[in-house]
Order: C-alpha cells, then structure tokens, then sequence
C-alpha cells in the first residue's frame, strides 16, 4: 500500500505537484494518468526517495522509503529505462542491483527468463532498443520479489507482444495481493489493465476513483440514429436532459435518453429507424473530458 | 506463538530473506567497477605509463651521478599517473550521473551517505592493489638498469616511500571521485581535477618568480596534493606529518562535501 498525505514538491517557483493525496490499495492494478508534465513522474520520484518533497510525506507499507530495511525487496521501480549504465551489460547491471540486497545469480537468471532479453542479456546495455531497455528495467525491478511495483510508462517502445505480456504480468501481480501502480499514456492499454484510476493535472489530483466509475462519472451514453424522418423524431425525443446532434443528413447523436427508449417511441409513432446504436464512453473520453482544463502542454486543434 | 501472530502479516517482510547492508553494498559497487572497460583502460593506461616510465629513469640513471636512490625510479612516475587515477575516481560516479544509472543505485541504497563511503572503499581497493602490483612489475623490470639497486635494509629508502605512493594513487583517485560527486557532470569533475592535481602546481611554481611578496603562495602550494605527494614520496624525508594531513584534507574534504550535495539535492 503506497500512501501520499499533501504531497508537494516545488522546483523554484514552479510547483509541480501541489499538496497531493491517495491511497494505492493492495491486491490491485493503479493506473496513474495525467498530461505531460502533470507531475506523475515527480510523484513517482518522491515516493522512492530519489526526490525530497518539499511538504508533506508518502510511504510504503506504512515506511518512508528510505527508512526500509531492503527496499528492493519491498518495491521494485522502473522510472525511466535509461537508469542503467550503457557500458555494462545487462546482465552485469542486473548482478550489481541485486548484490545490494544478497540476491543470487538463480534469481538474476530467473528475471533474465522472465522478461525475455535472455538472448541479448551479454550485450552491453547502451546497444539495447528501447523496448529491451524497457524489459531491462522490468528486469531489475522484479530482482527482490518485492510487493509493491512502480512502473512509470512500462509499456513505452514495447512490441504489442511485450505490451501484453506486461499487462498480464501486472494483472497476475495484483491477483496475487500486491500492489502496482502504473502510469501509461495508452488509455485503451489503460482500460485494459487497470482496476483504479488517479487522474492528475497540473500537480493536482483530478480524480481517483476505480475505472468504471471514473468512465460512467465523466461519459455520456449516446445513441446514433439513422432515420429519413429524422427530425420527427429528434422532435419526439426532446426533453430537459437530451442533447440532439446532428452529424450528417438523416443521423444524429442524441444523448440522455436509452437507445431502447428510443427505438420504443420510434415504433409507436410509426417512424422507420435504419440505424441505432448505442456508444458507452471510453476511459480515454472520460480522461480528455477530466483533463481539458488542465493540459499545460496543449496542441492546436487540426482545421 | 503469540509474538508470532502480533507481527504484522506483511508478506514481503517475513518471507523475503534479502537484506540491504553495508558488505552487500560493496560487493555491488566492486561488480559495479570492475565491469566496465572504462576502469580497465584507465587502470591500463596508468601501468603501462608507470612502468614504462620507470624503466626510461632508471635507465638515464647512470648519468644522474651518484646518490640517485633506485626507489625513485619507481616512484616518479606518480606525477602523470596522478591524472589518470583523478580521472578515474571522477568517471566512476559521473558514469553514473550521465547514464541514469544513479537512480538505480539510489533506489537500491536510499542511504546516500554509505553509496559515497562504498564507492570511495571499493575503487581505493581497486586502485591500491593495481598500483602494487605496478610498482612489483617496476621493481623488478628497473633492476637490469639500475647501477644501484633498491636498499631494502633502509625502510626510508625502501618500503617507506612506495607505501606513501600507494597511498597517494589513492588519494589522488578519492580526489576525482569527491569532485565527481560535487560536480557530477563528467567533463566538469575531470577538469576540476586535473586543474587541482596537475595545474594549480604549475601556476604556484610561476610565483617563485614574482618575488618575495608572492612568497607566501609558494609556502602554500606546498600542500597542493601533487606537492605534499612529492615530499612523501622522496626518499629520505623527514617531517612527513604537514604532507599527510595536506594529502589526507584534499581527499576528505571534498567527499564530504560530495556527501552533502548528495544528501541535499535531488538526484
């Protein structure tokens, strides 16, 4: 369990995570989202010791990190892939990580198998691609069988094999009661793995909330409907909490009211419907809607 | 039983038999340094130059005239194999800064303070064992060369000074290694230390010329390390006591200072 109480952390006069609180439970997949710059990487950071907070506090399992006997063994981290020396091999890297906790090569050879860079595991680590970088770091993070992990964007340059594998990797971690939390820009990779959500924008905690509720909170259901006496029915429908789009000649969005209502009131009135389908909203709707004002880093909208 | 079941049942803490501590620490840090080339080629280089150094002295010694000692044939080298200990000391901990490779160290000892300490033990070790040896491979390859040999019934012709040599190799490598952790940018740390070790001598011995007024920069620059190494190092010397404490500061201080910027900053 990972609790952050009024987290803060200011880099001069730019605060990048403000006053920050959560809990991540056990025995579940976390999802960590936010914009660029949102201060998930600095949070991550703080919550293994590599950052000081400039208020407040976090700990693991009810310990400061810094204050645990064998951190390795308690939580495993990947931060970024590139914290590996380019010199040393991976194997080599692997071995000096877990000499600092007294972890056998069996172990060291163990994770090597497990993540799958057995064939380049010799080779030094500056030569790896991306996504072997990727499972380098996956490696070094399982070395202590720890029960918590922390993986910042831990499917960034992987192959969609290495995406999935890592998804039911973390699936069966948290089945097993541990506790992972995980940021990813991959809201449908997102939608897949996690169980929990924690929005973050702009250094603040937008929401945290578990994913299907986090979807139903900040989605709306719509309906498409494709008839030729289309505004009879948009007509029909009105009411004070249904929206009526229209999206091109003879089909329109309508949202407050169920696609079986629909197609009931349709029926009564004789209308002929060609077309209703009904759309639930997705995290990644449910995500843009959450974090529209609080994009730092914002694109132009292409015209 | 009962003290069993009062434990809190976290899963990690009473199965996991892997423990942090000092002796794993530096068993991490020493497969840490001796697998990369780049310590290999500097402790390479550093041999290679003082051995083959050695043996040009020794052979130029006949016309030196009598009263050469032999063990400073073996010794002299120190002042261009200084640089590459320096180099050595700043690359192990820049390496790591210029990597990424120090939040991974840093994840796994969040005790700042004991990843100075078992980096300054491990690489001390390293560079001391390396430099015997050396001066082993000296002793023997100047021997043919020397009309003189090495008076080994004299400790303060003998054993005394290469012990001081050991000792300022290194020093020398500490030296690198604290400015490396204050500066952690490779290239910086480097020239910090080479200026340190190598140029600020040159710029005192200019003041010898300027006159009795800029006498008292010279009396200083006897404790630059190069200088406190070369009177440690002389065969013979007496009142080593000034060099030592000269020698022993400029290693200390700035890993203490290293510490603390460890300690304070982000990494």
């Amino acid at each position: 369990m990972i609790v952050a109480e009024q987290l803060t952390k200011r880099f001069g006069d730019k605060t990048a995570v403000s006053e920050v609180s959560f809990t991540v439970q056990s025995g579940k997949v976390t999802g960590f989202l936010g914009p660029n710059g949102a201060g998930k990487s600095t949070t991550m950071r703080m919550i293994v010791g590599l950052d000081s907070p400039t208020a407040g506090s976090v700990t693991v399992n009810g310990t400061p990190y810094r204050q645990l006997r064998a951190p390795l063994a308690e939580v495993g981290v990947l931060l970024d892939a590139k914290a590996v020396h380019t010199g040393r091999s991976a194997r080599n890297h692997l071995r000096a990580m877990a000499a600092t906790h007294g972890i056998g090569r069996a172990r060291v050879d163990e994770v090597i198998e497990l993540t799958g860079i057995g064939s380049v595991a010799d080779k030094r680590a500056g030569k790896f691609s991306l996504g072997m970088g990727q499972r380098l770091g996956i490696a070094a993070a399982l070395l202590g069988d720890p029960h918590t992990l922390i993986l910042d964007e831990p499917v960034n340059g992987l192959d969609p094999e290495g995406v999935r594998w890592v998804r039911q990797f973390v699936r069966h971690l948290a089945a097993e009661g541990r506790t992972v939390l995980l940021s990813s820009h991959l809201m449908s990779e997102m939608a897949q793995t996690a169980d929990h959500v924690i929005v973050l924008g702009r250094g603040k905690v937008l929401a945290d909330a578990e994913l299907s509720a986090l979807v139903r909170a900040w989605t709306s259901n719509t309906v498409l409907v494709r008839s030729p006496r289309l505004s009879e029915l948009a007509a029909a429908v009105s009411g004070p909490d249904v929206t009526v789009t229209a999206a091109e000649p003879g089909m329109a969005e309508i949202t407050g009211v169920s696609a079986a209502s629909i197609g009931d009131l349709a029926a009564s009135l004789g209308i002929p419907v060609h077309e209703l389908t009904s759309r639930t909203g997705s995290l990644e709707d449910a995500y843009l809607a959450l974090t529209g004002e609080a994009v730092e880093y914002k694109s132009k909208e292409i015209s | 039983m009962t003290a069993l079941a009062t434990e809190p049942a976290t899963r990690s803490r009473t199965t996991s038999p892997y423990r942090l501590t000092f002796g794993h620490l530096l068993r991490s840090e020493w497969i840490k340094l001796v697998s990369l080339r780049s310590t290999w080629w500097s402790l390479g280089v550093a041999a290679a130059l003082s051995i083959a150094i050695s043996m040009m002295i020794a052979g130029a010694s006949s016309s030196f005239g009598p009263g050469f000692p032999a063990v400073s044939a073996v010794l002299s080298p120190t002042q261009f194999t200084m640089l590459v200990a320096g180099i050595l000391g700043a690359i192990v901990i820049t390496g790591e800064y210029s990597t990424g490779m120090i939040r991974s160290t840093l994840t796994a000892e969040p005790h700042r303070g004991a990843v100075v300490v078992a980096k300054a033990v491990v690489v001390s070790a390293l560079m001391a064992v390396v430099t015997i040896a050396t001066y082993a491979v000296s002793i023997v390859a100047t021997a043919p060369l020397l009309s003189e040999g090495i008076d080994w019934s004299e400790p303060s012709q003998s054993i005394v000074p290469l012990a001081f040599g050991v000792l300022s190799m290194v020093a020398f490598t500490l030296i690198g290694l604290g400015f490396g952790f204050i500066v952690r940018n490779g290239a910086g740390a480097i020239a910090t230390t080479v200026g340190v070790l190598f140029v600020l001598p040159i710029v005192v011995t200019m003041f010898t010329m300027a006159g009795e007024g800029w006498r008292w920069i010279v009396d200083l620059g006897q404790y630059l390390p190069m200088n406190a190494a070369a009177s440690l190092t002389t065969p013979g010397g007496e009142d080593l006591v000034p060099a030592v404490l000269a020698l022993a500061g400029w290693t200390l201080v700035p890993l203490l200072i290293g510490w603390g910027v460890l300690r304070t900053r982000d990494a």
